[in-house]
């Protein structure tokens, strides 16, 4: 399991929240944390990502991150990607930013199989039964 | 063939019986269940393992996250142990499937989309490919049946396909994605239909009732989705079907005195090489995984592969080129809601019309677009392109975009029929392998034209239809790479052995006691998703082999 150091964490943080800023009603990449324990979270669900998460994280300490990005972008698109990805996962997988996005996650919500179909009910469907058959079929032997 | 009487069973490891079948997808699993059931001695090797529901992360909150890695279609990217790698630097389409108990159906949408009548007569209809060597008609019984075991959910009286039976269980909610799409339907005078799917709507056949999770694609965690090691194994199991899971068939043994298979070679999971012995033999690897053994299997008297006096095993691969046509909207339409089969369907341009520029044509299925990463990247392996500025996908146009989209987006994925070219081939790669040496397959595949304008024009169409549908915005992603779900055609059936691997019951046309039953035999590919009809020609060659059993020429 990858440990990572707090100076690449507040690496990550920053680079997230050019990412993931806050506006429009979001709030930033650092606000939710994802630099902390979901970090460590993503990287245990994925540590494919890993080594070009941390290869990024190298290439951007100590520079402005805006511009570290940038330079990411341009030079190594899979750092920045893994970067992306960890950063994105994490924000949307915690519950305040789904909350607000109006996400509950794949929520298990069985229907009623007897209620019969709008589609059913409004007519809908009757015009395309009405239009009658548009299969070709098996031509005589 | 001698056939021991109800409940037999291979008393011993590796002691011959009746049948051994290699892959344990939907169409080796029909062949096992119904073949134990008529008292044959089955056993089946199966290199991947028993799926476990507990593992299917769609309940849990990193579900997409994982479906880009561990859970990805794509054997080369998911990298597991299990998998064998493929070789697609010359593929333009990247197959994807997965070794279980049940196979690809373990990570499919469930979309139960028959084969038409025309697709069994492309050659006669449209003076193209070639024709099956039976007809919708002759493979509607086993269409039925299947659908009994399956639990199929939908609704009766498609004017798409000829009257038949209704389906098991009522249909699906479409729910609000669904209705969209129809409702753009109904306005340009299309055709549509409630999706028909692998997925009961009441419980049936030890499955639950779909409960709408909506995660179809990473395995179904309500035990909802049809996968055959839960509607068809319990039954193979208390009928005397053995099955060896971890079992990676290197080759099938073939006795050149006797013009006879005799078994399958295989490693077991803990690297041993072992052998089972058959009188039968029947190849249910799918349209990569059957080709790959066959030539796999090459010997004095099959130098280029077993069964290939005819030299098309591993030739005429098709693959269905996937675009799809997302339509986004103004209305809260919760499409991350499943289930992600389709919810509607349409074949209105289905039937060959030579004025648009391509011969036969395409369904569509209407299917939800996901959750919050799904948006960001909506199809594809990436969450996001690389290239172009960091701010084009970032910063506050991520959130524009989630805003914007999430929730409000609604997908139209094509499925076109692909036409056979002995180009588009499977062949052994000469240095890649799996993890225990064997050689893997390589993939030579072009789309071709035909395809190509076909997907163009369907394309088209479909932003009409999500415009007359009120689509705000829409994006096309055209021909994508990761969409090899459907591998078709590479050990076909027909009637002449110098044009065809096959006969219409399966049966090599060099090798007697040889079969191939799962979708490597379809002379054509049809236009829709084939699942329904792989376990339907299994059942019936499975049926005829029954029905036969006192004339197979057995080793």
């Amino acid at each position: 399991m990858t440990t990572v150091s707090n100076e690449e964490r507040a690496v990550f943080a920053e680079l997230a929240d050019v990412l993931i800023p806050a506006a429009e009603g979001m709030p930033a990449a650092s606000d939710v944390d994802v630099q902390g324990a979901m970090l460590d979270h993503i990287l245990g669900l994925r540590p494919d990502l890993a080594e070009a998460f941390r290869r990024g994280l190298s290439a951007a300490a100590g520079k402005p991150p805006a511009d570290a990005a940038e330079a990411l972008n341009r030079d190594d698109a899979e750092a920045l990607g893994a970067i992306g990805i960890v950063a994105s996962a994490g924000y949307y997988m915690t519950p305040a930013v789904r909350e607000v996005i109006g996400y509950p996650g794949q929520e298990n919500r069985p229907a009623d199989p007897d209620e019969t179909p709008e589609y059913v009910a409004n007519g809908m469907l009757q015009q395309v039964i009405d239009r009658g058959p548009i299969f070709v079929p098996t031509p005589e032997a | 063939m001698a056939s021991s009487g109800s409940g037999a069973r291979a008393r011993r490891h590796g002691e011959e019986v009746d049948v051994c079948i290699v892959g344990a997808g939907p169409s080796g699993s029909v062949a096992a269940r119904y073949l134990a059931e008529a008292g044959f001695s089955v056993v089946t090797l199966e290199q991947g393992d028993w799926p476990d529901a507990a593992e299917f992360p769609g309940d849990k909150p990193e579900f997409e996250l994982v479906a880009q890695k561990q859970w990805h279609p794509n054997p080369n990217v998911r990298d597991r142990d299990r998998d064998y790698p493929i070789n697609t630097d010359e593929s333009a389409i990247n197959p994807l499937m997965y070794a279980a108990v049940g196979g690809s159906t373990t990570l499919y949408a469930g979309h139960w989309t028959p084969f038409m009548p025309s697709d069994f007569r492309v050659r006669t209809l449209d003076g193209i490919a070639d024709d099956w060597p039976f007809t919708y008609e002759d493979l509607l019984p086993s269409l039925e049946a299947m659908e009994r075991v399956v639990g199929v959910s939908g609704l009766p009286g498609n004017p798409a396909y000829p009257p038949r039976r209704a389906f098991p269980t009522p249909p699906l909610p479409i729910g609000k994605c669904g209705m969209k799409a129809a409702e753009g339907m109904d306005k340009l005078g299309w055709h549509w239909w409630p999706g028909t799917n692998a997925m009961p709507s009441v419980p049936y056949n030890g499955l639950n009732p779909c409960a709408r999770r909506g995660t179809c694609m990473t395995g179904c965690p309500e035990g909802a989705k049809s996968t055959a090691n839960i509607t068809l194994w319990p039954h193979a199991l208390k009928d005397g079907a053995r099955i060896v899971v971890g079992a990676r068939v290197r080759e099938i043994t073939y006795d050149a005195e006797r013009n006879r298979v005799t078994g399958a070679t295989y490693i077991d999971r803990n690297g041993r090489e072992r052998h089972q012995k058959a009188r039968t033999v029947i190849v249910c690897g799918n349209g990569i995984g059957t080709p790959r053994l066959l030539l796999l299997s090459a010997c004095a008297a099959f130098p280029d592969g077993l069964a290939n006096s005819s030299g098309l095993v591993g030739k005429r691969l098709m693959m269905h080129p996937f675009s799809a046509v997302l339509g986004v909207f103004e209305e809260d339409l919760e499409s991350w809601r499943g289930p992600f089969g389709h919810l509607i369907e349409s074949n209105e341009f289905y039937e060959t019309d030579e004025k648009r520029g391509f011969m036969r044509g395409a369904k569509w299925g209407a299917m939800p677009a996901g959750g919050p990463l799904g948006t960001t990247g909506f199809v594809g392996s990436k969450i996001f392109d690389e290239g172009g500025r960091v701010e084009d996908s970032w910063g506050t146009n991520l959130h524009d975009l989630v805003d914007r989209r999430f929730g409000h987006s609604m997908v139209w994925g094509i499925i076109g029929e692909d036409l056979p070219e002995e180009s588009n081939r499977v062949s052994l790669d000469p240095k890649l392998t799996d993890t225990d040496g064997i050689p893997a397959p390589k993939l030579d595949y072009t789309v071709s034209e035909n395809s190509s304008n076909m997907l163009k024009f369907h394309v088209d169409r479909l932003l009409e239809a999500s415009l007359a549908a009120g689509a705000i915005e829409t994006v096309v992603v055209h021909q994508v790479p990761d969409t090899g779900w459907h591998l078709l055609g590479t050990a076909r059936m027909g009637d002449d052995p110098r044009t065809s691997v096959v006969d219409e019951w399966g049966r090599s046309h060099d090798v007697p006691n040889l079969f191939v039953f799962d979708a490597s035999a379809f002379p054509t590919s049809g236009g829709v998703n084939p699942t329904a009809t792989i376990m339907s020609v299994s059942h019936r060659q499975t049926m005829h082999m029954i029905s036969e059993r006192r004339n197979v020429e057995a080793a």
